[in-house]
């Protein structure tokens, strides 16, 4: 059924299952967020560990424009949640970029596969742009969370740190994305699922 | 009794819309979580912190709402004693009072939106808002699967208690391993068998959905939808250098 | 109304491996309006295969190659979008917990309609008509969470009803009801027989459809083998339909069967203290103050879903933690830790309890550390239950009946002297079914305790030579 395009209805259900898994797992880890030491970990610990659905997220996506819908999906839950506005922003980004390059690979291309998640876990940064967008500011408002939890955090997050969550991300969503591809090859194909 | 689904539904109305609480979402992550607005907000973060309660209230959502309080007495108990005590546990005090005080207004609205919103109601708004299939399709099988993957993962966990097996030596990537892949079958399996199901059923017609859900304004929703643009007003006006009061 | 012509198929590579087993080749059946058609044969026989090809999944759900025409009303169901089918031919699955799209059941009763996109007012109405015809008030206004499996079904076959095709398909509706269940769903295709619906039902377990139809087409390997009519039926007896691989004709209650508890000479294990409430409720699941049971042998736990059946299961694993009760056994107490060694549940969604990358590697985790020459008696293991010949497979990719007998392998090998089986025969044929009695006979001559929860009366009469039933529970 490849010559239709657009996105059908089964195309649309593949995305809301897979962003179950992923969703499900990014909530179990962003619990530990609330703490500040783990708070930067959160570019470590979702790419890598969403490698595992999203690789296999992949190899489903035939049609143009479900890595991009999966990635507003996520701005919109993160908005949901409380995160604000700012993810949705990265997400629309991010989930083009990864779109685009699987595209150039038309869709099967296991190494843009790869390439293509680590664009798309950038999409995390947006969780911390409200923090670096106006660093003084942030913390002036958060005055109430107790000196210590400010204290902790601006020691965890110099503003230098920008950058480096933002390639962290990018980073461990390669990692995640090589995990995925090796539980797919280890497992997922050979239980039928691919 | 003859039954009338259109007079459950009706029964089975919130007391706001959930575009409503949509929006009042917003504003609480906006201003009272994300700290936006200054000096002057203050006493309007006051109210919209209330909020929740209030609303827990009129729903009649009693063992949420004393939870809250709960929470809310044992943050400000924590800061309260803070002073009192040896230096690293005052540390200690200060950094849980600081969070349970201010996330315990984001979490009611929250624990206030899962409670009084079904996953009907929820799409029916998102149909209203004119968002597209792209966007509700996905949303509303997410929704369906969350509660079966919780059960899924329990039942994964009591097979590894039954057969033994237990992580606490093994190393970290078998843990993954162990937990990850039955879950992942069965919830792609479950989710194929779901997907076959829904579209037997004509789920994805290039129609517009009707939905038997019954939502829309009513004076409720007129009055907080008012309060959240007047939030919004005072902060630009504050922005722009206008003192309110 | 339905028309297959010459129609051959064989599953792409995309779906699963054992697709080509699964395959049509050459099937010509047609249907007339109004009529009742029962497909059935063994497993992969391809009469689940024939109703995707009539609901349209074939070809626009699962890939594969086609020949030959598939007609519904004159219309080819390949050159039709799904949601053009839907119209048409409505159908209930086997499973009942995936084939809901809702969280509630009203919602999901409106469901078809609603993506139809028919006015509000109209939905209402049929919702409350079919309500009304079918008497399941009750069930209004619930989430699907909390019903049992049979309450489920009867809410998809409503919502079959809500949306009103002229075809109906029912693909194994059965598989996971208990008699009473089994006997409302009767009821449902009574209602749709009279208002002169067309159905064609796949299905193993026909006794509870058997006077009801008016064809019975069986099929063999992707072919039909026989037809037989309205009066051919009635001749036939069990014992021509064993022989046939097909399941029994006449509907029993399991609680008929009549078995004892425990009888004199039998090796005590007894039960004390077995109650159990969930979490926030006060009616309790399991009252059993004090049950004896036989050791060495096959006890079959019956009686209607949602009795706690599983529930006891769980408990007598010790895989509750709130549990007080014990298991006296030889003469020892054994409290939940212990069960838990001694125990070993195959639980209904087996893929569920099974880890590894291999069935051999499966094994191997079982095996108390420090077994001498592992490998060789898991391969022992493995051939004892048939699997001999798939060390390497995927333990996901086997099919329902191996891996239980992977699942009950691995059991075998932590050295696990109580075996419980929480319905092992749903959806299974007459040859999977009765492959599954012979392997607990050939267990329990090995000593091993064996108890099952089932409602499959076949399945009782075959191997079971005690049996707990709904009058022990409370």
């Amino acid at each position: 059924m490849n010559e239709d395009k657009k996105l059908n209805g089964r195309d649309l259900i593949n995305i809301g299952i897979y962003g179950a898994i992923y969703f499900v797992i990014l909530f179990a880890v962003a619990m530990l967020g609330m703490i500040p030491i783990f708070l930067p970990l959160l570019s470590v610990f979702v790419p890598i560990l969403g490698g595992i659905p999203f690789m296999l997220f992949l190899t489903r996506v035939k049609n143009p424009g479900m890595i991009f819908v999966f990635a507003m999906i996520m701005g919109i839950l993160m908005l949901l949640t409380g995160m604000g506005p700012w993810p949705l922003l990265t997400c629309a980004a991010a989930g083009l970029l990864a779109e685009l390059v699987l595209k150039s690979g038309d869709y099967r291309d296991a190494k843009k596969a790869v390439l293509s998640y680590g664009l798309f876990s950038m999409w995390i940064f947006g969780n911390y742009l409200p923090l670096f967008t106006d660093y003084e500011g942030y913390f002036a408002q958060r005055a109430d969370y107790g000196q210590a939890y400010i204290d902790a955090v601006q020691k965890l997050m110099p503003l230098w740190m920008a950058p480096v969550l933002l390639i962290a991300c990018f980073v461990c969503g390669i990692i995640g994305g090589l995990l995925g591809r090796a539980l797919l090859k280890k497992h997922f194909e050979k239980a039928g699922l691919v | 009794m003859e039954y009338s689904s259109k007079q459950s539904q009706e029964k089975r109305r919130g007391f706001i819309d959930p575009r409503t609480k949509l929006a009042l979402i917003l504003i609480l992550a906006l201003f009272v979580m994300g700290g936006l607005g200054g000096e002057q907000m203050q006493p309007l973060k006051m109210i919209l912190s209330a909020l929740p309660f209030a609303l827990l209230l009129a729903e009649k959502q009693w063992t949420r709402f004393f939870r809250g309080v709960c929470i809310l007495v044992c943050g400000y108990a924590l800061l309260w004693i803070m002073p009192y005590l040896p230096a690293v546990l005052s540390y200690f005090a200060l950094f849980c009072g600081g969070i349970l005080t201010r996330f315990v207004v984001t979490i009611m609205m929250g624990e206030y939106v899962i409670a009084t919103t079904s996953v009907s109601e929820f799409i029916s708004a998102m149909e209203k808002l004119c968002m597209p299939q792209q966007v509700t399709i996905p949303l509303s099988v997410m929704f369906r699967l969350f509660p079966t993957i919780g059960a899924e993962w329990k039942s994964i966990r009591r097979a590894m208690r039954m057969r033994g097996i237990h992580l606490g030596g093994a190393k970290a990537g078998q843990v993954v391993e162990y937990q990850m892949v039955p879950m992942m079958t069965s919830s792609v399996r479950i989710g194929e068998e779901l997907s076959a199901s829904a579209l037997t059923r004509g789920l994805g017609a290039p129609v517009k959905r009707t939905n038997i859900c019954r939502i829309g304004f009513r004076a409720q929703d007129y009055l907080m939808l008012v309060g959240c643009l007047f939030v919004v007003c005072a902060w630009i006006l504050e922005m722009c250098g206008v003192r309110l009061w | 109304m339905v028309e297959l012509k010459n129609v051959t198929f064989r599953y792409g590579a995309a779906e699963n491996q054992n697709g080509a087993k699964n395959s049509l080749s050459g099937v010509d059946l047609s249907v007339k309006d109004g009529e009742f058609v029962l497909l059935t044969g063994p497993s992969g026989c391809g009469k689940t295969t024939i109703l995707r090809l009539i609901n349209g999944l074939i070809p626009h759900f699962y890939q594969g190659e086609t020949e030959g025409t598939v007609l519904v009303e004159g219309k080819e169901i390949r050159d039709m979008e799904l949601y053009d089918t839907a119209r048409l031919v409505g159908t209930v699955f086997q499973n009942p917990r995936t084939q809901f799209y809702n969280v509630d059941t009203t919602g999901e009763l409106a469901f078809g309609c609603e993506n139809r996109g028919l006015p509000e007012e109209q939905i209402y109405q049929r919702i409350d008509d079919t309500v009304a015809s079918l008497g399941i008030e009750k069930l209004m206004d619930r989430s699907i969470f909390h019903l049992s499996d049979g309450e489920k079904q009867k809410i998809a076959c409503s919502g079959v009803n809500v949306s009103g095709p002229d075809l109906i398909l029912l693909d194994e509706p059965s598989a996971n009801l208990d008699f009473e269940a089994t006997m409302a769903l009767r009821n449902m295709i009574l209602s749709w027989r009279s208002k002169g619906k067309t159905i064609i039902a796949a299905e193993h377990r026909i006794a509870y459809l058997w006077d009801l139809i008016d064809r019975a087409v069986i099929l063999e390997n992707g072919r039909i083998a026989r037809q037989f009519t309205r009066n051919e039926l009635s001749v036939l007896t069990p014992e021509d339909l064993a022989q046939m691989g097909l399941r029994t004709n006449i509907m029993e209650a399991p609680e008929k069967s009549l078995l004892p508890v425990y009888q004199e000479n039998d090796e005590p294990m007894i039960l004390h203290d077995f109650n159990f409430s969930y979490r926030g409720r006060k009616q309790p699941v399991l009252q059993i103050p004090h049950l004896r049971l036989a050791a060495h042998e096959i006890t079959a736990v019956t009686g209607n879903n949602g009795l706690g059946k599983t529930t006891f299961l769980s408990c007598l694993c010790g895989l509750e933690k709130r549990f007080r009760g014990t298991l006296e056994y030889k003469g020892r107490n054994y409290s939940n830790r212990d069960r838990q060694k001694l125990c070993y549940l195959v639980m209904q969604d087996t893929g569920n309890q099974l880890f590894t990358e291999s069935v051999l590697e499966e094994v191997l985790i079982s095996l108390p550390k420090n077994t001498e020459n592992a490998e060789g008696r898991a391969a022992e293991l493995l051939r004892r239950l048939d699997l001999g010949e798939y060390p390497d497979r995927h333990p996901q990719s086997l099919s329902g009946g191996q891996k239980q007998r992977l699942a009950i392998a691995c059991a075998l090998a932590s050295g696990r002297e109580i075996l419980l089986l929480d319905e092992p025969t749903s959806g299974l044929d007459y040859g999977h079914m009765k492959e599954t009695a012979d392997m607990l006979k050939k267990l329990r001559d090995m000593g091993t305790t064996v108890l099952v929860v089932t409602h499959d009366t076949e399945l009782i009469r075959h191997c079971c030579s005690r049996m707990i039933s709904e009058s022990s529970f409370q």
